[in-house]
């Protein structure tokens, strides 16, 4: 197969080595600079092996893996976008409202009935709340139950 | 005498009832963490490092309690192998060949109790070894100069697929990205900011603790999610135990031969646990012969790769602490704890740290009695926990996760940090590119930088430098082979892993 796994991510990663290889040739001299070795030697040799390891990937892949289907692909985007929103949603919802969502809603999608996941939800974003902020005195975020408290 | 006395040291150390108290909690929690379905040891200590650290602890708690979660894991990990027949690590791939055979047979109860044992007396075994063997290797070490110090790193990458790795070019290329996230931000040595993109976020360079946890953790979550496996496995029930004085000198010899070898595998370069524990295997069945039903659930078979996995776990401490390069996966991220700490590993280790490494010595000990007094009479409660379903418990792994990570900076760009790079550990995972070797870049990239500056400062920049000594040319030598030896000797090996292991299966 010509479009092997294998082969786009060397490819991939000998444009990184091609780029990452520019950057050291652009990073500043040091200051009273005419060092043996400058900021830029050990990334140069980086570069080097990176690209060399792309190289031999495109010429000689493993056999490809396969991927998830298009519909397993949705789930993992739901799960990326979950974790997403909830480090976005953290210190205005607060810590335990947000956690209740993010558990129930990836338990929910790992196959747990509506029910079971809130109730998971609840319970682990509570329990969790007590023993880390109360218990061991590790500050979160009250968020909007911050007025109840 | 010396050593003893540093010991008792680390007795005084380790004893006081705090640490004893987080040696304790560490190795309930490291015993569940092994044992839960899709937490390995090097997954669960990684998430318990942001939280050591945000709860301030102190550094020799922090250690002990991290130490003793690493050996309790290696005792979790045996009990899903047993009841599951799924190994909860690549070591305790072994452990299931008899183990579970035992287990349904109905004699789980005695599966568990033996390959408690065995992995006390491995563990036991391997403690004294690294008593003995780490403070020579350290005096040793102190005669290693910068272009040494650069060959041991690439020694470390070179092995790190270990003899039953896959594709050493595609561990050699893990090992430079990890390294080249290490040059983020401003170079310690000349000041220059290097690849940062004039973002005030990237001046200090990517944390490791993040990109950890993110490829462990989220990544794990991600497989999870794509094999549907949330529904959990069918397990054995758990018998009450009839356990005889006989039955455990009935295997006594071949766990201490069993923790002999292991211990040698796991001081070695490139051998792990998991060979470590299969040429414990191996070679018991050989050595028995007909004598035994290996395969078919005889107990010996159950004792020699627990004593051997968890000796070489242990074992693999010695270059860790020593040299300050890790042999594997978990040790890895216990070299990312004590950095975090602001502790370098590596011979200075013994003398600027003697009674933090003493401390954490004495406490493998005593975690390693903790251990065993835990898992006789509580497995039940441990056999209970294997029943929580993924469903639930991979989620609230995550949260904990991230509480950790949040707690850090308490930002959540780190968050987000966290979830790009679990997406792309997931990228790496489904293209079989290893992830420790990542990790070990990120760990070990400023101190190789610096020693291979310094040493190009020596030699005024002559690049000979580096194969000048017989010492470094060896070092190279064994980097070399290292790379080389996998594709020859490694689908060999693999084999007759897989060989070993799909006999077995036909014959339950």
């Amino acid at each position: 197969m010509l479009l092997n796994n294998d082969r786009i991510f060397g490819m991939l990663m000998l444009v990184l080595a091609v780029a990452y290889g520019w950057g050291a040739t652009q990073l500043p001299e040091p200051f009273g600079g005419n060092e043996v070795v400058g900021p830029s030697t050990f990334p140069s040799i980086l570069a080097w092996i990176l690209g060399l390891c792309a190289i031999y990937l495109i010429v000689k892949p493993d056999p490809s893996q396969e991927w998830p289907s298009a519909k397993i692909f949705g789930e993992l985007l739901v799960v990326v976008v979950v974790l997403l929103g909830y480090a976005w949603s953290l210190d205005y919802l607060g810590f335990i409202l947000a956690s209740f969502a993010c558990v129930a809603i990836l338990s929910w999608r790992m196959g747990a009935t509506l029910a079971s996941a809130a109730l998971v939800g609840l319970g682990t974003s509570v329990g969790v709340f007590l023993i880390f902020d109360i218990g061991l005195e590790l500050p979160l975020p009250m968020g909007l139950l911050g007025g109840l408290a | 005498m010396e050593t003893l006395n540093f010991l008792m040291h680390g007795f005084g150390v380790a004893l006081t009832p705090s640490n004893l108290m987080f040696a304790a909690i560490g190795s309930i929690l490291g015993t569940l963490i092994g044992a839960l379905p899709g937490l390995g040891p090097a997954n669960g200590v990684a998430i318990l490092i942001p939280l050591a650290f945000s709860l301030g602890l102190p550094a020799d708690s922090a250690l002990i309690l991290l130490t003793s979660v690493y050996a309790g894991a290696m005792y979790g990990g045996r009990i899903s192998s047993i009841m599951l027949n799924i190994p909860g690590d690549e070591p305790a791939l072994m452990t299931t060949l008899d183990g579970y055979p035992m287990a349904r047979q109905g004699k789980a109860a005695e599966a568990l109790a033996i390959s408690a044992i065995a992995s006390f007396i491995g563990s036991f075994i391997a403690t004294i070894g690294l008593i003995l063997l780490a403070p020579i290797l350290a005096k040793f070490a102190l005669h290693f100069g910068p272009a040494e110090y650069f060959a041991l790193f690439a020694l470390a990458f070179a092995t790190l697929g270990g003899v039953t790795g896959k594709n050493p070019v595609k561990t050699l290329l893990a090992a430079a990205l990890g390294l080249m996230i290490a040059t983020v931000g401003i170079d310690h040595n000349t000041g220059t900011p290097r690849y940062t993109f004039n973002t005030l976020e990237l001046y200090e360079g990517v944390d490791f603790i993040i990109v950890l946890v993110g490829m462990f953790a989220i990544s794990e979550l991600m497989f999870f999610i794509e094999a549907h496996a949330g529904a959990g496995h069918q397990m054995v029930v758990l018998n009450k135990l009839r356990l005889k004085m006989s039955d455990i000198f009935h295997v006594l010899p071949t766990a201490i031969r069993g923790s002999v070898l292991g211990f040698v595998a796991g001081v070695l370069p490139g051998a792990g646990a998991s060979l470590g524990s299969f040429i414990c295997y191996t070679l018991e069945k050989r050595l028995l012969g007909n004598k035994a039903h290996f395969g078919e659930g005889d107990p010996r078979g159950v004792a020699a790769p627990e004593a051997g996995n968890n000796a070489a776990a242990n074992g693999a401490l010695v270059p860790m602490l020593t040299l300050g390069v890790p042999g594997s996966g978990t040790t890895a991220v216990l070299l990312a704890m004590l950095i975090s700490l602001n502790i370098t590993p590596g011979p200075m280790l013994f003398q600027q740290h003697a009674d933090l490494v003493w401390g954490v010595i004495a406490a493998l000990f005593v975690g390693n009695f903790i251990l065993l007094l835990l898992n006789i009479p509580m497995v039940g409660i441990f056999v209970k926990l294997l029943s929580i379903r993924p469903m639930y418990l991979m989620p609230i792994v995550t949260l904990v996760a991230s509480i950790g990570i949040y707690s850090l900076s308490h930002s959540a760009m780190d968050l987000y940090f966290m979830v790009a790079f679990g997406i792309f550990g997931y990228v790496l995972r489904k293209i079989e590119i290893p992830l420790v070797p990542v990790i070990l870049g990120m760990l070990l990239g400023p101190e190789m930088e610096t020693s291979m500056r310094h040493a190009l400062t020596i030699s005024d920049g002559s690049w000979n430098i580096f194969y000048s000594s017989g010492l470094s040319i060896g070092l190279w030598a064994i980097a070399i082979l290292g790379l080389i030896l996998p594709t020859v000797l490694g689908p060999l090996l693999r084999g007759k892993m897989n060989k070993a292991r799909q006999h077995e299966g036909q014959k339950v």
